[in-house]
C-alpha cells in the first residue's frame, strides 16, 4: 500500500539508500546529511554488509548522535573499528576499488557535465561556489557516481553548463522532482516522484526531458521511515529544505 | 628545547605574502585563535592552502589577509552556509580562487613531502579546471605513453595545526580525526602548533601511543585552551553555535575588530616561556 503524503527529503533518502547495494564501499563528503542519512539505512536495511566511508575515517561508524551541522565530524569514529581517512578513500577511489560516491553540484547538463565551480568565467566569475571538493576526481573514477541536489530549476539543469568542474561515471541525479539517469551519454528521465508530475519536471528542466516510459519512484515503506525515525531523530535529512 | 612561545609571537612568524597551510577541516580543528591573530596583526598576501575551509578562510579574506587561497572546497557546511567573505573576495577580483578537488592539494601537499616538484592525479580527467590553472597540465607518462594530468606541489611555507596535546619540544597528538594535518606537517617548511594543553614528555615516552607529530618538525608550540572554538576540538568542545553566527552577522570592519578584541585576551593567554601550561 502506498504511503500517503511522504515528504520530499523522505522519498529522496530511500531513493539513495537503495541505490547502495550489499557490499558496495560507499563514500560521502561535508554537507552531505542526506546522503550520509542513506547510507546509514541502507546499512540497517538491505545492504548491512556495506562499507560506509567518510572524511574523518571510521569505517561503518554506529554514530551516537548525528550533527544538525555537518558530516565530517568526529561522531564518524564512533564504533568504527578501523581507521581509513579521506586521502585514503581517495585513493581507492584511484585504483578502482570504491564502489559508490554520493557527490553534488550546482549546475548540471543532459551530457553529464557537473558545474560546482563558478557561475559566469573562472578568472571573473559573476558568483564563485564553494567548490566540487572531491568530485572532480570521484566522479570520473567512482564506479558509480550518484548526484544528489535539492534544487530543480531551470538555472540548475540547464542545456550547458558555464564551466565543467567534471564528467565521469554519474549514474543517478536524485531532485526533489525526479531521479536522472546516464543512459547512453545521456541524461534521461528515470522515475518521477509522486508528490510531482511529468509536466512540472519538464517546466523545469532547462533541457528538454527524455524518457522511454513514466514510472513513480518507490515510496518510502513504513519500515525504512520508522528507521529514518530511529537513526536521523534530529530530522537533519529536511535541512536542505 | 623548550619551544613554548606566546601566540603574539607564533603569528609574527608569518610574514605577509607567506604560503600558509592551514589544519582542520571545515569547521573541526581550525587553528582558529592563531587565525584571529594574524587578522590583528593585520597580514597581508597570505596564500592560503587548504583541502577544505570554512570560516578559518573567511575570516581570513574579510580581513583582508589573503591573495589566494588553494583549496577543493570553502564552505561552512549545511547550517552555516556560504563563506560569504571568501565568495566576494573572489567575485571583486581582490582574491584568487585556486580551485583544486581535494585529492589534488592532497597530491601537491605530498609531492612537497616526498621532494619532488609535481605529482600525477588519475581521477582528473575531464574538467576545465585543467586549462584554467596554471598548476595543473597534462603530460606523458613515459612508461606507458598515456597521459596522466599532473599537479605542481604546494610546499607551504608554515603550517599551523592545532592539536590536543603537545609537549613543550612539539611532539604532538592528535585525537579524533586526524584530516590531513600529518601530511601538512610534512609538508611545510616550518610548522606552528596551537594546543589545548601542554603534556609531559613522559607522556609520549612512557606510553604505547606516540606523538603524531615529532618535535623536530616543529617550530613553535603555542598553548592556546579553545584555540579552535568557535570550532570544534574533538574530545574537548562542540561547535560554539552562538560564536559562528556572531561573525558571519557582522557587517563591517569595525564589526570584525569588536569581534576580534572579545576573544584577544583568551586568545593570547599562552605567554610562552618553560613554564607555561604547565600544571
Amino acid at each position: 500500500m502506498m504511503e500517503k503524503d511522504n515528504r520530499i527529503c523522505d522519498i529522496m533518502v530511500c531513493a539513495m539508500a537503495r541505490m547502495i547495494q550489499d557490499g558496495d564501499k560507499v563514500f560521502h563528503g561535508v554537507s552531505s546529511h542526506m546522503p550520509m542519512i542513506a547510507v546509514l539505512l541502507a546499512k540497517e536495511l538491505h545492504a548491512p554488509h556495506a562499507v560506509h566511508l567518510n572524511i574523518p575515517g571510521g569505517v561503518d561508524p554506529s554514530p551516537r548522535k548525528l550533527k544538525k551541522y555537518t558530516s565530517a565530524g568526529s561522531e564518524l569514529l564512533e564504533g568504527a573499528k578501523s581507521s581509513f581517512p579521506l586521502m585514503e578513500v581517495f585513493d581507492l577511489s584511484m585504483r578502482g576499488g570504491l564502489d559508490m560516491a554520493f557527490l553534488s553540484g550546482v549546475q548540471f547538463d543532459n551530457r553529464g557535465n557537473v558545474n560546482a565551480s563558478v557561475i559566469g568565467s573562472y578568472q571573473k566569475p559573476k558568483v564563485r561556489l564553494p567548490g566540487g571538493a572531491g568530485s572532480a576526481v570521484l566522479i570520473p573514477t567512482a564506479k558509480r557516481a550518484v548526484i544528489w541536489r535539492t534544487k530543480h530549476d531551470k538555472r540548475t539543469f540547464v542545456n550547458q553548463v558555464d564551466f565543467i568542474t567534471t564528467k565521469g561515471n554519474v549514474d543517478r541525479i536524485v531532485t526533489p522532482l525526479c531521479i536522472f539517469k546516464m543512459e547512453n551519454g545521456k541524461l534521461v528521465l528515470d522515475t518521477i516522484h509522486e508528490t510531482s508530475t511529468l509536466k512540472e519536471v519538464e517546466d523545469n528542466t532547462g533541457f528538454p526531458v527524455k524518457y522511454s516510459r513514466i514510472a513513480v519512484t518507490p515510496s518510502p515503506t513504513k519500515t525504512e521511515l520508522s528507521v529514518l525515525k530511529r537513526i536521523d531523530p534530529g530530522d537533519f535529512r529536511n535541512i536542505e529544505f | 628545547m623548550s619551544k613554548m612561545i606566546s601566540m603574539q609571537e607564533a603569528a609574527a612568524m608569518v610574514s605577509d605574502g607567506t604560503v600558509l597551510g592551514i589544519g582542520g577541516n571545515v569547521l573541526h580543528r581550525a587553528p582558529m585563535a592563531f587565525v584571529r591573530e594574524l587578522v590583528r596583526q593585520r597580514k597581508r598576501n597570505l596564500k592560503l592552502v587548504k583541502t577544505a575551509g570554512a570560516m578559518d578562510v573567511d575570516m581570513l579574506c574579510f580581513g583582508g589577509c589573503v591573495t589566494s587561497v588553494d583549496a577543493g572546497f570553502i564552505s561552512y557546511e549545511s547550517e552555516f552556509s556560504l563563506a560569504m567573505h571568501y565568495r566576494k573576495a573572489v567575485e571583486s577580483g581582490q582574491v584568487k580562487g585556486n580551485e583544486h578537488a581535494c585529492y589534488t592539494v592532497i597530491s601537491a601537499l605530498r609531492a612537497a613531502s616526498y621532494g619532488v616538484g609535481f605529482m600525477p592525479v588519475k581521477g582528473l580527467s575531464v574538467s576545465d579546471l585543467i586549462e584554467e590553472n596554471d598548476y595543473f597540465t597534462r603530460i606523458t607518462d613515459p612508461f606507458t605513453n598515456e597521459m596522466v594530468t599532473v599537479v605542481k606541489a604546494i610546499r607551504p611555507d608554515v603550517a599551523v595545526i592545532h592539536v590536543q596535546e603537545a609537549d613543550e619540544d612539539g611532539n604532538a597528538r592528535i585525537s579524533g580525526p586526524l584530516f590531513e594535518d600529518i601530511l601538512l606537517s610534512r609538508a611545510a617548511k616550518r610548522v606552528i602548533l596551537t594546543a589545548e594543553h601542554i603534556v609531559s614528555s613522559s607522556l609520549f615516552s612512557s606510553g604505547t601511543k606516540k606523538a603524531d607529530i615529532p618535535h623536530f618538525l616543529v617550530s613553535g608550540v603555542v598553548h592556546t585552551v579553545k584555540g579552535a572554538a568557535p570550532c570544534s576540538c574533538a574530545g574537548s568542545y562542540d561547535i560554539d553555535t552562538k560564536g559562528i553566527r556572531a561573525f558571519k552577522e557582522i557587517k563591517d570592519q569595525d564589526g570584525l575588530a569588536v569581534y576580534l578584541s572579545a576573544y584577544e585576551r583568551a586568545d593570547r593567554r599562552g605567554l610562552g616561556g618553560r613554564n607555561d601550561g604547565k600544571r
